[in-house]
């Protein structure tokens, strides 16, 4: 049985594989990446695709949900201002309902209550970026303009369009409440109320201001009501943030472990793969240069 | 007893005999690295033949020289050759596909999450122009992404295509070179080994088995090679040309010498493998990815036709889909020119985004291949791995095959620059001793000589 006289054949194989494994581990090793192709790993590249997906979605609720927190944040601090200008108004009519004002004092009052309504409806009209805060979906320049032909003394020029922004998979929130609700709502009636209440300040009936002071008040109600609305949206934009802050350490580690490879490994397969390649070139140079006719003479 | 002259006559065919092993030793030593030479060995038999009953010895006989080859081996060899070169071919093809799916950062898939993300922003601020506006390069950089993964499969596909051509025409030219050798081989006389010519033609018939999968018979009028498929290519000392004709598609067919269409039929080589590879491999793949290109754009406007633009009118298409003979991933491309045309509100008002819910359900409902796109697009990558890492596994096992058996072609027929060695000081000695011989002989004569003349 002879054996293969030509071992170079079998050492230049030998030398190529151990070269391969070589590059393979340096290129890990420089990469920090175990599958650098769909054909390292099919399986783990596919999945780590998915996951990747999952991640963006991740980034983008964390974004949404804080651009709809700065909205509400922002509208709730116009609901407060609303609020402390409509309980300053019920001090006013209830100044001006009492007896021993005369008609130059009420009209003063009238005057005052006035100048309240503007500061209203100047929050009414706040907006975010060019964008009304209280104008539904409309695309309109100011939620409310005067008009002298509406009881409430002004017209809503939004809608009652409700837009919402998802937070998490299959979880939304709505970004907005609109105007009427809040401004011109029957069961409080903001702009409604003060209108009437400086109409009757001026006509100086003190019954009417007492109807109109006591809507005033119906109106900080509602007003009130809508706020615990937009704090529930902050509250839940708030708590899911934080669990999506969790979701994305878990999916960055998902994504590590599908496709990563860590530094100690990769090291020692570098070390492997150097140990076994500078083997592999000493026995070439041991068996290569051997033959009988170096010991005859 | 043979007398004088017999021994003198068995001492010359000696000489000859042994110079014959020294002029094989010689050949198998010049030819240590001529690759497919087979080593040779003399045939030296001992001469007897019977007198009187009695067997009389009558020196050596030099019967010739064979060449040591195993032809069952070679068949393997020759077998395994194509299964190699097949998988090769296709790996090739593969490797390069591969690297053109492999981003995750960039790429289809992240294009698709990138699209939708930004949609999923305009939620917040639908009136926003440079939001609007990133959804539409984001749209546009996803028909991007849809292109260069179809040029990286027609790519791929055109290669192989070219070799179909260039093998075909370097199989003729083998085929041509093999009938000729036979032609030559044909003369050589009943039982004698081929030598030298019959390792040149082993050699060709190897590379032969590399552009396409044979099989060979052997008979000694007519070695006879076909392709796996009985297609003749060789039949004795005539070669069988095949021909390539270019189909409408543009793909490259293969015709036998009598005209007909064989390119379904060919296993193993690189004309087999690159065969594969170009008309079953890639085209599945292919169809993968324009399903994913019309079935999503079709879904992106069937969302946008539900809702109203900017101005208020009923949205429009999103993506046109080519309505000529070239594929959806490679004709994709957007209809809207500004982001004013995407359809966010659902009831025409500036500042609604009810109808972002309807686009944005595209990422996460099933297509009509049963996905949704993004779980569609890994299960094309995953598809396009398993190709790969299937024939880059085998090819590495095949290769370690194929060398297990070229060591021991190698082990039976490789030349041993040690053993030739010692076969030269082996006849080197015989032959010194044989001319010994003769100088003794000569010696005798001389005495024999000199007994019929002067000192009696």
């Amino acid at each position: 049985m002879r054996v293969d006289p030509n071992l170079s054949l079998i050492l230049s194989v030998g030398m190529q594989g151990t070269e391969q494994a070589l590059n393979t581990s340096i290129q890990q090793l420089a990469s920090g990446q175990r599958v650098a192709v769909p054909s390292d790993d099919p399986y783990a590249a596919a999945a780590n695709l998915r996951s990747l997906a999952a991640s963006s979605n991740v980034d983008r609720y964390t974004q949404n949900g804080d651009a709809a927190l700065s909205q509400a944040q922002m509208a709730d601090s116009a609901l407060s201002n609303v609020i402390s200008e409509l309980t300053q108004a019920v001090t006013l009519g209830t100044r001006g309902a009492d007896g021993t004002m005369n008609s130059a004092d009420r009209a003063s009052i009238a005057a005052q209550v006035q100048s309240v309504l503007s500061g209203v409806v100047s929050q009414a009209n706040v907006k975010s970026n060019g964008v009304g805060l209280f104008s539904g979906t409309a695309s309109v320049t100011d939620a409310f303009v005067a008009d002298s032909t509406s009881p409430d003394g002004y017209t809503y020029q939004g809608n009652s369009g409700v837009n919402q922004t998802t937070i998490g998979d299959g979880t939304q929130v709505s970004t907005n409440i609109p105007g009427d609700q809040i401004f011109i709502n029957p069961n409080g009636n903001v702009l409604g109320s003060l209108t009437q209440l400086v109409t009757a300040l001026q006509s100086g009936t003190t019954s009417d201001i007492a109807d109109a002071t006591a809507a005033v008040s119906s109106a900080i109600t509602n007003v009130s009501q809508q706020r615990v609305v937009y704090a529930g949206t902050v509250n839940q934009i708030n708590e899911q943030e934080s669990y999506l802050s969790q979701e994305t350490i878990s999916l960055t580690s998902q994504q590590q472990a599908l496709t990563g490879i860590d530094t100690a490994t990769a090291i020692t397969n570098l070390t492997q793969a150097q140990t076994a390649h500078s083997a592999v070139l000493a026995a070439a140079a041991k068996v290569l240069p051997t033959s009988l006719l170096d010991y005859l003479k | 007893m043979v007398g004088l002259n017999g021994t003198l006559s068995i001492a010359s065919e000696a000489l000859a005999a042994q110079y014959a092993g020294l002029e094989v030793a010689n050949n198998n030593i010049a030819n240590a690295n001529t690759p497919g030479y087979s080593r040779q060995i003399v045939s030296l038999s001992s001469a007897a033949s019977l007198q009187n009953g009695v067997s009389v010895d009558e020196g050596v006989t030099y019967n010739g020289y064979t060449s040591v080859r195993d032809t069952v081996l070679n068949l393997a060899i020759n077998a395994k050759t194509s299964d190699q070169a097949s998988l090769t071919a296709q790996n090739t093809a593969l490797t390069q596909v591969n690297t053109a799916f492999s981003g995750t950062t960039s790429g289809i898939g992240a294009s698709i999450s990138t699209l939708f993300s930004d949609l999923s922003a305009l939620s917040t601020s639908p009136s926003d122009p440079s939001a609007r506006q990133a959804v539409l390069t984001d749209a546009n950089q996803l028909a991007d992404a849809f292109h260069q993964g179809a040029a990286a499969l027609s790519s791929a596909a055109n290669s192989a295509n070219q070799q179909v051509t260039s093998t075909v025409a370097q199989i003729n030219q083998l085929t041509q070179q093999i009938a000729s050798l036979n032609g030559q081989l044909a003369s050589v006389t009943g039982g004698q080994d081929g030598g030298a010519l019959e390792d040149q033609r082993d050699s060709l018939t190897t590379q032969l088995a590399q552009l396409v999968g044979i099989s060979s018979t052997q008979t000694e009028s007519s070695p006879t090679l076909t392709t796996t498929n009985g297609s003749p290519l060789v039949v004795g000392s005539t070669a069988y040309a095949l021909q390539v004709t270019t189909a409408s598609d543009g793909t490259a067919h293969v015709l036998d010498a009598q005209g007909n269409d064989i390119t379904g039929k060919f296993t193993g080589g690189t004309l087999g493998g690159a065969i594969t590879v170009r008309d079953s491999t890639l085209p599945g793949l292919s169809q993968q990815l324009d399903a994913l290109a019309s079935q999503f754009a079709t879904a992106m406007n069937n969302a946008q036709a539900s809702g109203y633009d900017a101005s208020g009118t009923p949205g429009t298409a999103m993506f046109n889909l080519p309505t000529d003979s070239s594929s959806d991933a490679a004709g994709i491309s957007v209809a809207l020119t500004s982001g004013t045309g995407i359809a966010v509100s659902s009831d025409g008002s500036g500042n609604s985004s009810g109808n972002l819910q309807a686009l944005l359900a595209v990422q996460t409902s099933a297509l009509s291949s049963g996905a949704n796109p993004t779980d569609s697009y890994a299960n094309l990558v995953d598809n396009i791995g398993s190709a790969g890492s299937q024939v880059s596994t085998n090819l590495t096992a095949t290769t370690a095959s194929l060398q297990q058996l070229t060591t021991q072609q190698s082990s039976e027929s490789g030349v041993s620059i040690d053993e030739e060695t010692t076969n030269l000081i082996r006849y080197q000695q015989a032959y010194t001793a044989a001319a010994k011989v003769i100088s003794t002989l000569t010696d005798l004569y001389t005495v024999l000589m000199n007994m019929t003349t002067g000192a009696l």
